[in-house]
């Protein structure tokens, strides 16, 4: 879980423009002023390409802070059974 | 049955009365109940579409399933009926007579649109009684003007015990000081601007330019804080619309604090689909996502060339600060000292290009928001001649009551002293909380007298009522 944390932390600091941001597992867009609707996409996408993965809007509207965020992630990169 | 009729604060009596008796497990029924009686003194054939499109959307989600294919076409046929009344009420005259906006329809369809598609995309489980779900859909506090609640935040606090009368009765008073104090007073010089445009020029246009905002946000946000005060006293939080918006330094920032319960809702579900579909086209999809979502928000309030101007002028400044807000981070960045000249001018232009907009929104012809924007500065000259003509027609008491209460509103929204009754009342001994409830009380009293005595126009509707 660190380690995705850890290369989505970039990917945030990157398009939230703030070099200072430390990613927390409960964190969620209240809590960064920066992340809103229209950069969240961008998250989404920047996090698409990082990990070579694709989510779908109802994956995406489902999500309520980071840990979710990673979780899906994760669940995507598992090999399938 | 007007939220600020002597009827309805006699209803709202008897309704509170009922609920505080009634045992927790019949509370949805009751609140059912209420609310369809409340809905029925405004419009009784427009209940039964209510009815009808409440029973309609839960069964049909009911048998669906999550990943049924029946979203699409029900989210179709909600939009459809709403847009069918919009479009109906641009042709009265080759219309149904007596065709009149069914109350409350762009507010509930838009819940009813939310709940489908959060059981379709698996953010909340069906709902599966009707009671509680029809209670959803029509609840009074909120069908009149919202604020837009979720479901699953509304379900979660159905059927509350808790109703806090100390949370909700200063709020309703908010409310009803924003309303009659300063939008009705406000009102009057309005509607003669804007009724009279093509005849004025300069001061008295620039006063329609300026006063407008100021009269729809007390008007907006007093009717938003009526319906919070209202569904507390039924213990159910309903989510905020508005925070203080005319601070905010962009016009992104902007609708993050107007009419919140509407442009999040757009956001999540019109913006991010849109945007998710598109994000592989890049900055065209972005523009053309923030184009989309903007003009939906201008066109909800209804299908017309101002509203559309509205939208169309938005979906500019926000695309015109979504394209520059890389640049703008960095330049304020590593420039500090500007950040506070550079919130203020933000502040500025913010207002203004919002006031803009709203012109667009307020005139009945779109020429007339060009003629206004056009005759701002001329005319200056004859200022004795108009003073002397209007002296009739505008009361300058109501004027400077309306705009004396703005001032007060702002401070109000600011410091928030009914959050230091609430901190009081959790907190101190029971006779200084007493002493305080009856400090409050007497205040609200002479409050209230004081409305009655300075109060503007006679009852007048709210602006949001008839959308």
């Amino acid at each position: 879980m660190s380690k995705t944390l850890d290369r989505m932390q970039a990917i945030f600091r990157d398009v939230l423009d703030d070099d200072g941001l430390i990613l927390r597992p409960e964190m969620t867009a209240e809590d960064v002023e920066t992340w809103d609707s229209l950069s969240h996409i961008n998250l989404i996408t920047g996090i698409e390409e990082e990990f070579g993965v694709k989510f779908t809007t109802a994956e995406v509207a489902s999500l309520k802070c980071v840990q979710d965020l990673a979780v899906l992630v994760e669940k995507k990169l598992a090999p399938k059974p | 049955m007007n939220f600020t009729s002597f009827e309805f604060l006699g209803f709202l009596v008897v309704a509170v009365f009922l609920y505080r008796l009634c045992p927790l497990r019949w509370r949805p029924a009751l609140l059912l109940v209420l609310s369809y009686t409340f809905y029925l003194t405004w419009m009784p054939k427009a209940a039964l579409l209510l009815a009808g499109m409440t029973g309609l959307t839960f069964f049909a989600v009911r048998l669906s399933g999550t990943g049924g294919r029946i979203a699409p076409a029900l989210i179709l046929l909600l939009v459809g009926c709403l847009a069918a009344f919009k479009i109906a009420l641009l042709f009265p005259a080759h219309g149904i007579a007596g065709l009149v906006m069914p109350l409350g329809i762009s507010y509930y369809t838009f819940k009813l649109i939310s709940y489908v598609l959060d059981v379709h995309w698996g953010k909340t489980s069906r709902e599966p009684s009707l009671i509680r779900f029809a209670a959803y859909v029509s609840f009074f506090p909120q069908i009149v003007a919202g604020p837009i609640q979720r479901p699953a935040d509304f379900f979660s606090q159905l059927p509350s015990g808790r109703s806090s009368l100390w949370a909700a009765v200063p709020r309703i008073a908010w409310g009803f000081t924003k309303k009659l104090l300063i939008a009705d007073n406000l009102a009057p010089t309005v509607s003669y601007v804007y009724a009279h445009t093509h005849s004025l020029q300069g001061l008295p246009l620039l006063m329609g330019f300026y006063l407008f905002p100021l009269q729809l946000y007390a008007d907006f946000s007093g009717l938003t804080d009526i319906a919070i005060g209202v569904g507390r006293l039924f213990g159910i939080n309903g989510p905020e619309n508005f925070n203080r918006p005319f601070t905010a330094s962009t016009i992104t920032a902007y609708w993050r604090r107007y009419h919140m319960s509407l442009s999040s809702w757009i956001g999540d579900y019109v913006f991010t689909p849109l945007r998710m579909a598109t994000r592989a086209a890049g900055n065209l999809g972005l523009a053309f996502s923030i184009t989309v979502n903007m003009v939906a928000i201008g066109l909800w309030h209804g299908l017309t060339s101002g509203f559309l101007v509205f939208g169309l002028l938005h979906s500019f400044y926000i695309n015109a600060e979504a394209f520059t807000s890389r640049w703008r981070t960095r330049f304020f960045k590593s420039h500090s000292k500007w950040n506070v000249p550079g919130d203020l001018v933000g502040c500025f232009f913010t207002f203004h290009l919002a006031a803009l907009s709203l012109v667009f929104f307020r005139c009945v012809h779109v020429s007339d928001a060009f003629w206004l924007l056009g005759h701002l500065t001329i005319g200056w000259a004859n200022l004795s001649s108009f003073l002397v003509s209007v002296q009739s027609e505008i009361s300058l008491r109501n004027l400077a009551i309306g705009l004396l209460g703005y001032v007060v509103l702002e401070l109000g929204e600011r410091f928030r002293p009914d959050l230091w009754v609430r901190s009081m009342s959790d907190s101190a001994p029971r006779w200084l909380r007493w002493s305080f409830y009856f400090a409050t009380a007497v205040t609200l009293a002479f409050g209230l007298s004081l409305l009655v005595l300075h109060a503007g126009q006679a009852r007048s509707q709210f602006i949001y009522e008839i959308f």
